[in-house]
């Protein structure tokens, strides 16, 4: 039947990304539905039962700015939260906590079903619907077509999904899930390539069966952080993980059975992380490693399941077994579920603009792993920017995007649109060229006047950032004109602080700028100066300590958004370039850049190309204010 | 079209050496080789290939070694090819034509740098100097900016860009993935590298400076005191009568100036004044302008007359040349009335007739070596401002990053001067992308918790 209710937004998919999709459309106040295979596992987590980690904890934290879940949903059901990288400097801080995973998808569920404007159905999609080159709606597995003006498909892993364990193959989406058979035929007929990746994942075992006493502890920080900005009352537990370790009898069995393994058979050609290999790759590649590191997480407070990250593997049954059981610890180890690699199909995403609608395709928009990324708040982030721009595109407001200087989601989604990947893509914070400045500590203060602006943020919120932002830029610029003299109660205190002698007048900055300083030593030399939260003395500290090296970003920020506001006008000819090759020019016409900028930064496009399409475009601007004039 | 033919010219026309080369480039040009070279392919990049070249009827033309540059690795950002060839101009050409019968076509001047560009192997500013150096001055230039980049130049230039690579990556895993027991290079040795990058750095700076003569002209002086010959010398180097030449001591009174080339090495000679103590104002001025040009000349010729003993006047233009310059050759002139009694203090010595055109050969010997020892040809680049700009930059990133290791400063900081040192570098070295970063991290360390 078609469906009598129209939607506004239809999204397919209750994973992380469908989760921040659904959920941001309906709190901008358009009418939603969202579509998923499976009620029971709307918000579950696939692989880890971890939220965050390097680069990943900044995306959480710039969805939570976005208006989106992900951070709130991990501070309400987060069994042990720990700042990564503490030791080393604050750009590469990262938060990471270990989830209850079922507390965690049931909280999402719960936020969902209490969200305005927002409908949940169990419905397989099978078909989208569009004519004209605009969507106009779904139909799904039991024959209901539902009407809509626009898409966010967030299918996951789940189309034509294949499990491998051993040399077993099974049709599925994740784990014993059913898989989506025919909707990425619907996209191929839209014209979209479609190709396939893999990932894997780790055998799950049984509490009970594990000698914890031969592993070592690994618990979370004394004083837990939240992720989100919003977060007031925070009260988590602390539970631990354990580090075990493969040996080299884990390795000769793995090696002897690699005929078993589905990777090496040849059964599986499909490309999968680099960064997340299977046991059976590290085995192999790093021949010359004794030994592996095996982290043992907890999976839910109440259950026995253990997650063994650091064993992906998609060996058989029996060898899993045989491979575990010779590890310290886990002698008497019972698998609960087994680890397995799947297989499914992905949409090349330099097909998407940077709003992650597809260009050809007018209000049909993809987000996470079917863009061929990997990671939840990979997932997340892509879901929250393809909602929001959902919800404009019905609304008629200008396209939401975020720039690679703003912040990891504008990394993320330009590297994707602009170079597409080979590999499941993972964020590291290495790929932000601006790291310094997008840190983690500062995510709302860098994103909040965007969000707000956008209207992703409540007024009350955003003054009390802005508010932080002002008493750091006071107290800045309080130290900078604040001065200390070389006189001997100051000299014996610099001493006690394991500091060095002044010999002239030293502004107050300076000295915040000597490794050992901070800002309650600060105190206790300068009189007056007043206490202020922990919050703010870090980023003023960080600003301080930092001064040369982010200027030298913002320079470099300067420099780079030269080059992005340089536009290409939409429907650009690129033939009418002379002096490019057609290989540049097969390249340029297929991502259709929208900026100089961005050009630039396709893989073979060359600076001497860039350089040509500057001149010309330049001709064509000069030619067009002559001819206005 | 500049993509769809292929391009070939001998690369090392005028100059006087037991090898010459013949350059092939343009898409599907590793056909042609494979039709005229007794090796049959795998032709492995930057590798070479020893066989022949026959012609047609498979008769052999020449012994020969390929180097295989493939796209985009090569010079002109295309498949290319350069064959060795032993012997002279004649076996050159053979071997020119047998790769045209094979289907490519004559190179114009200054193709294969323009096809580099439009690849985007070397940027405008450094097309654009080695296009008007070719057009205008001398064909070498070319061959030493190809030489440059696809010859011995870029393996020196790889294993610079490996090492700063391996560098940032570990410096990324660090920050990435700070939970991996991972072993990782100690302090000591990482600076060990950083300093031999430095080292290496340094060195080309140097051999550009022999690349700049190439490029940008070497300017001669003639000195000596009137009447020796001077005039007459420049006459005969290029070919033309500019310098008037009279038997009244004192005709030159300014500096002439005059371009030619050398072996393909393009030179400007300055006639100068002969230089006297003397009244006359005007040719007083141009005495001035003489020791001026003395000062700028990157080689000076101090000419003798043969027919004469020397002077005081003599010994100070001997004192001269030794004060303002290293690089002298001495020239006795008018051998053809009587051979010289006397022995010049310099390390070269040429004795020439101007007016038999005597000795003058071995006078444009002289100075070619001078301007380049041929052994260490292929160390030769040329680079340009900006480029030895950004080497010194990069050599001064590589004193901090020094610094920043030996004081055990946050990774997230040195990344940051890692990037600064890669992007300095990038005209040099190559662009170091994110992916080059990740691959070398990926394939270095066993990640993946
Ligand atoms: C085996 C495995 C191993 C993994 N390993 C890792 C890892 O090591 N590290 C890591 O960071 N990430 C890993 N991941 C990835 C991580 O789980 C995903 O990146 C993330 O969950 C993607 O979120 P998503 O919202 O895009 O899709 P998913 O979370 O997969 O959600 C997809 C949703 O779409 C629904 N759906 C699909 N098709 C249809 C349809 N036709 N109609 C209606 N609904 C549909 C599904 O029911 C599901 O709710 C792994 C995933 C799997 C399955
Ligand atoms: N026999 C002989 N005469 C020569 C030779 N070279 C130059 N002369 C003559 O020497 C005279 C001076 O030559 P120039 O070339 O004008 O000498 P110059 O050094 O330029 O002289 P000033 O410009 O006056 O300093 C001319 O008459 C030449 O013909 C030579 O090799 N042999
Ligand atoms: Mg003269």
């Amino acid at each position: 039947m078609i469906y009598p209710k129209r939607y506004d937004v239809i999204v397919i998919g209750g994973g992380h990304a469908g989760c921040e999709a659904a959920l941001i459309s309906a709190r901008l106040g358009v009418k939603t539905l969202m579509l998923t295979i499976f009620l029971d596992s709307i918000g579950a987590m696939s692989c880890n039962p971890a939220i965050g980690g390097l680069a990943k904890g900044h995306l959480v934290k710039e969805v939570d700015v976005f208006g989106g879940e992900m951070a709130r949903n991990i501070d309400e059901t987060g069994l042990q939260f720990k700042i990564l990288n503490k030791s080393k400097g604050p750009a590469v801080w990262s938060s990471r906590a270990q989830a209850d995973m079922t507390a965690y998808k049931l909280r999402m569920k719960y936020v969902l079903e209490h969200q305005e404007n927002l409908d949940i159905k169990q419905e397989t999609v099978d078909e989208i619907v569009a004519e004209n080159g605009k969507v106009i709606g779904v139909k799904t597995h039991l024959g209901n077509e539902y009407l809509c003006d626009s898409i966010v498909v967030t299918t996951g892993t789940f189309m034509k999904g294949k499990i491998f364990i051993g040399l077993n193959e099974y049709r599925a989406g994740r784990a014993w899930e059913p898989p989506s058979e025919k909707l990425s035929d619907s996209l191929r007929a839209l014209g979209l390539r479609v190709s396939r990746l893999k990932t894997g994942t780790t055998p799950r075992l049984d509490a009970r069966t594990i000698d914890f006493d031969a592993l070592i502890v690994q618990p979370g920080d004394d004083e837990p952080v939240p992720f989100s900005f919003k977060t007031t009352k925070f009260n988590r537990p602390n539970m631990p993980c354990y580090l075990a370790y493969t040996n080299e009898t884990t390795h000769k069995i793995i090696l002897q059975n690699l005929d078993q393994s589905p990777l090496y058979s040849g059964m599986v050609e499909s490309v999968g992380p680099r960064y997340c290999p299977s046991i059976e790759d590290k085995v192999v590649k790093f021949f010359e490693k004794k030994q592996h590191q095996i982290f043992l997480e907890p999976q839910d407070e109440n259950s026995s399941e253990i997650y063994a990250d650091g064993l992906h593997t998609s060996l058989g049954y029996e060898v899993q077994l045989k491979f575990l059981r010779s590890m310290k610890g886990l002698e008497k180890v019972e698998i609960m579920r087994p680890g397995y690699a799947i297989e499914y199909d992905f949409v090349d995403p330099t097909q998407l603009k940077h709003t992650l609608e597809v260009k050809n395709v007018r209000g049909l928009f993809l987000a996470g792993q079917i863009n061929g990324t990997s990671g939840y708040e990979e997932a997340a982030s892509q879901g929250i920017i393809a909602g929001i721009n959902a919800a404009f595109y019905i609304q008629k407001k200008e396209p939401f995007i975020v720039n690679r200087n703003e912040a990891y989601t504008g990394v993320l989604i330009d590297d994707l649109v602009t170079k597409g990947t080979k590999e499941p893509y993972r964020m590291f914070t290495s790929r932000a060229e601006y790291r310094l400045i997008l840190r983690e500590d500062n995510t709302h203060l860098r994103l909040a006047k965007k969000a707000f602006d956008a209207g992703l943020m409540s007024k009350e919120q955003y003054l009390l950032i802005d508010e932080q932002k002002k008493k750091i830029e006071e107290t800045i610029k309080k130290l900078k004109t604040t001065y200390v003299f070389p006189n001997d109660r100051v000299n014996k205190k610099l001493l006690e602080l394991g500091s060095e002698i002044i010999k002239t007048k030293t502004d107050l900055a300076k000295l915040m700028r000597r490794t050992e300083f901070n800002y309650d030593k600060l105190r206790e030399l300068a009189v007056g100066l007043e206490d202020i939260e922990p919050f703010i003395k870090q980023e003023v500290e960080i600003d301080l300590k930092y001064e040369g090296y982010l200027n030298l970003q913002k320079q470099q920020i300067e420099k780079f958004k030269k080059y992005e506001d340089m536009r290409i006008p939409e429907g650009f000819d690129y033939n009418l370039v002379g002096g490019l090759s057609n290989e540049v020019k097969g390249k340029l016409m297929e991502i259709r850049p929208t900026s100089i900028g961005q050009a630039g930064r396709i893989p073979g496009v060359t600076p001497a190309a860039v350089a040509i399409l500057v001149v010309h475009l330049k001709k064509v601007n000069d030619k067009r204010i002559r001819n206005t004039a | 079209m500049y993509d769809d033919d292929i391009i070939a010219a001998i690369a090392t026309g005028y100059a006087v050496a037991a090898i010459g080369i013949v350059r092939v480039s343009g898409r599907g040009s590793l056909e042609i080789l494979e039709k005229i070279f007794t090796k049959k392919p795998p032709y492995e990049h930057r590798k070479i290939h020893y066989g022949h070249i026959t012609d047609s009827n498979g008769e052999v033309i020449d012994e020969v070694l390929v180097s295989v540059f493939k796209a985009p690795n090569s010079y002109t950002g295309e498949d290319s090819f350069e064959i060795s060839c032993h012997g002279g101009l004649s076996v050159l050409n053979f071997v020119l034509e047998r790769v045209f019968e094979a289907g490519a076509r004559m190179a114009q001047p200054g193709e294969f740098t323009k096809r580099a560009f439009l690849n985007g192997k070397i940027d405008l500013s450094q097309a654009e100097a080695v296009e008007k150096i070719i057009s205008s001055k001398s064909k070498r230039a070319l061959f030493i900016a190809q030489r440059q980049l696809a010859g011995k130049f870029s393996s020196r230039i790889e294993q610079i860009r490996e090492k700063i690579l391996f560098l940032m990556a570990e410096n990324e895993v660090i920050i990435d993935h700070p939970e991996e027991d991972l072993s990782f290079v100690e302090t000591k040795e990482k600076v060990n590298m950083l300093v031999d990058i430095k080292k290496q750095l340094k060195s080309i700076l140097k051999s550009s400076q022999y690349g700049d003569m190439i490029f940008e002209g070497v300017v001669l002086a003639i000195i000596g005191k009137p009447n020796v010959g001077k005039s007459s010398l420049l006459n005969i180097l290029t070919g033309t009568s500019r310098s008037i030449v009279t038997d009244i001591p004192g005709t030159t009174r300014d500096v002439v100036s005059e371009t030619f080339n050398i072996k393909g090495i393009p030179c400007t000679i300055l006639d100068t004044a002969g230089i006297r103590e003397t009244n006359d104002v005007i040719e007083n001025i141009g005495v001035q302008r003489s020791k001026k040009a003395l000062k700028e000349a990157d080689i000076v010729i101090a000419m003798f007359d043969a027919s004469n003993g020397l002077d005081e006047r003599d010994v100070r233009i001997i004192n001269y040349a030794v004060k303002y310059s290293n690089k002298v050759v001495g020239v006795v002139n008018k051998t053809d009335i009587k051979k010289a009694k006397f022995r010049l203090p310099f390390d070269k010595v040429v004795e020439v007739s101007c007016k038999n055109e005597a000795g003058i050969d071995k006078l444009e010997d002289t100075i070619a070596d001078l301007v380049i020892n041929l052994e260490n040809d292929s160390d030769i680049v040329s680079l340009n401002a900006n480029q030895k700009d950004s080497l010194k930059k990069g050599i001064n990133i590589c004193d901090k990053l020094i610094e920043d290791f030996q004081r055990g400063v946050d990774p997230a900081l040195i990344g940051v001067d890692f990037i600064s040192l890669a992007d300095s570098l990038d005209d040099i070295v190559g662009k170091i992308s994110n992916e080059d970063m990740l691959d070398t991290m990926f394939k270095k360390f066993c990640i993946g918790k």
